[in-house]
């Protein structure tokens, strides 16, 4: 399984993009990464979830591509319900582990 | 009319802000029913709605915050840690959101007549601590909501503190309510980076009223103590230099035009939100450095008066050019140092005044292909 992950927007408007190949992951932590998208319902989420522009926040684009399916989900903060909110939350987390110039 | 105090009546009505603002409960409220009485006479659209404020300040008693701990998570607001007039928190952050949004209050009220957000006295709402590493701050139509940057990475990686820590920062987030409550500026394309653009103003009046700086004084740069020592910047953006703000091996190069000829057309943060505000900014940082002294005093107020009598939803750059210029005219007359200083700050930009005129319909078609008609 493969994750695009795209977030732009923000006060600084600054654009970030990373990908994760989850073969590269621990078991426990791609075990982790699982429940997170399957509590999200992720492949059953409309594409677009952001309804209205909210001044700063993040808007995130994510790509998630399996051997049978891809699915991407547009989203922000203020979009995304509790269940997605989980999976934002951790690719920013990834995100910022992958900044270094 | 009937007047409530003979004495009142020939007082101006500036006179009788400072009263009703100022003055004992007594005068306070012989103060405003004059003005009342004098402005339905006027009918001035403007005034009425700085009385509104006078009357909901003395009903509610002025500023009313809260702030709210959010505990990392992303559930609004969250926990209340501090309510108006509690004494400070334990908690820096909690005490920085609720220390900026009352200079932001002091600014708006002081310098313009403005009570909150909507100039009625609303609440000002924020939330600290909002989930982990959270490198950002948004105002999401109801309240101010900050993150506390890299503070969970060890100290040698953190590119960002805590976003409360700038003033201007807190001044930005709660102008955006002050935006959609007035012009309610389009967050897309040019309108979009004309929001941004009235959020870095104002957040920067802020703190330059805060510091008792003047224009030549101030450092016009939005942000500045938001990096950590790790990057190579001075802040988020510059006013007075849109594209210097930072030059950073990982976070890249501040990419801000100062001028419509670097205009960036993207789809991407809403158009470019947040990169083509530089261009309205500098204008407003040139007229300002042009009227010289205090930049809230003069520059605030006439694009004050544009946010909240003149601007559109749709306006752009064109139109923010012309209808400053128009304010600064009726303001502190036309031809006058004021009006020639936003002519000049507009210029500055590539921005001749005066081209809004029947170009409504061509100008949103060009803008839209990124093109602008040309002066003269």
């Amino acid at each position: 399984m493969r994750i695009h992950f795209e977030r732009t927007g923000g006060f600084m408007g600054r654009k970030v993009t990373f990908d994760l190949d989850t073969a590269d992951l621990p078991e426990q932590e791609l075990e982790s990464l699982r429940q997170i998208l399957a509590e999200a319902n992720f492949f059953d989420l409309p594409d677009n979830l952001v309804t209205r522009p909210v001044p700063d926040e993040f808007q995130y684009n994510i790509t998630v591509t399996t051997e049978t399916i891809i699915h991407t989900v547009r989203t922000s903060d203020a979009a995304s319900p509790p269940s997605l909110s989980a999976l934002v939350q951790y690719l920013n987390q990834e995100s910022r582990k992958r900044r270094e110039g | 009319m009937d007047c409530p105090s003979p004495i009142l009546c020939v007082i101006p009505p500036y006179m009788l802000h400072e009263i009703a603002r100022n003055g004992s409960s007594s005068q306070r409220d012989t103060a405003l029913r004059t003005l009342i009485l004098s402005e339905q006479v006027r009918g001035q659209r403007r005034a009425f709605r700085e009385l509104k404020g006078f009357l909901s300040m003395a009903a509610a008693g002025g500023k009313q915050r809260a702030v709210y701990d959010a505990q990392n998570g992303s559930q609004l607001p969250g926990v209340k840690v501090r309510g108006e007039g509690d004494p400070p928190s334990s908690d820096a952050a909690a005490n920085e959101a609720y220390d900026g949004s009352g200079f932001t209050y002091d600014l708006y009220f002081n310098a313009y007549g403005r009570d909150s957000i909507d100039n009625n006295g609303l609440p000002l709402n924020s939330t600290v601590h909002y989930q982990k590493g959270y490198d950002n701050a948004f105002w999401d139509g109801q309240q101010m909501v900050y993150g506390d940057g890299d503070e969970d990475l060890p100290a040698n990686e953190r590119l960002f503190n805590r976003f409360t820590a700038c003033l201007d920062v807190i001044g930005h987030e709660l102008t955006h309510g002050v935006t959609q409550h007035e012009a309610n500026l389009a967050y897309f394309t040019q309108s979009g980076a004309l929001n941004e653009s009235f959020s870095d103003v104002f957040g920067s009046l802020v703190k330059q009223r805060q510091h008792g700086q003047t224009a030549a004084q101030a450092d016009w740069i939005i942000g500045e103590g938001l990096f950590t020592p790790n990057v190579n910047g001075a802040g988020i953006r510059s006013m007075k230099a849109p594209g210097t703000a930072y030059d950073d091996p990982v976070l890249g190069k501040d990419p801000q035009p100062a001028h419509m000829k670097d205009y960036v057309n993207t789809l991407e943060d809403n158009g470019g939100v947040h990169i083509n505000s530089g261009i309205p900014n500098r204008a407003f940082y040139v007229a300002a450095m042009e009227i010289g002294g205090f930049a809230w005093e003069k520059t605030g107020r006439i694009w004050y008066k544009a946010l909240t009598d003149k601007l559109r939803s749709t306006s752009d750059f064109q139109n923010a050019a012309d209808l400053t210029f128009e304010a600064a005219g009726e303001l502190f007359g036309v031809n006058g140092l004021e009006q020639l200083a936003v002519k000049k700050g507009w210029a500055e930009v590539g921005i001749a005044v005066g081209g809004s005129g029947g170009g409504g319909c061509l100008n949103a078609v060009l803008n839209f292909f990124g093109l602008q008609l040309r002066a003269g």
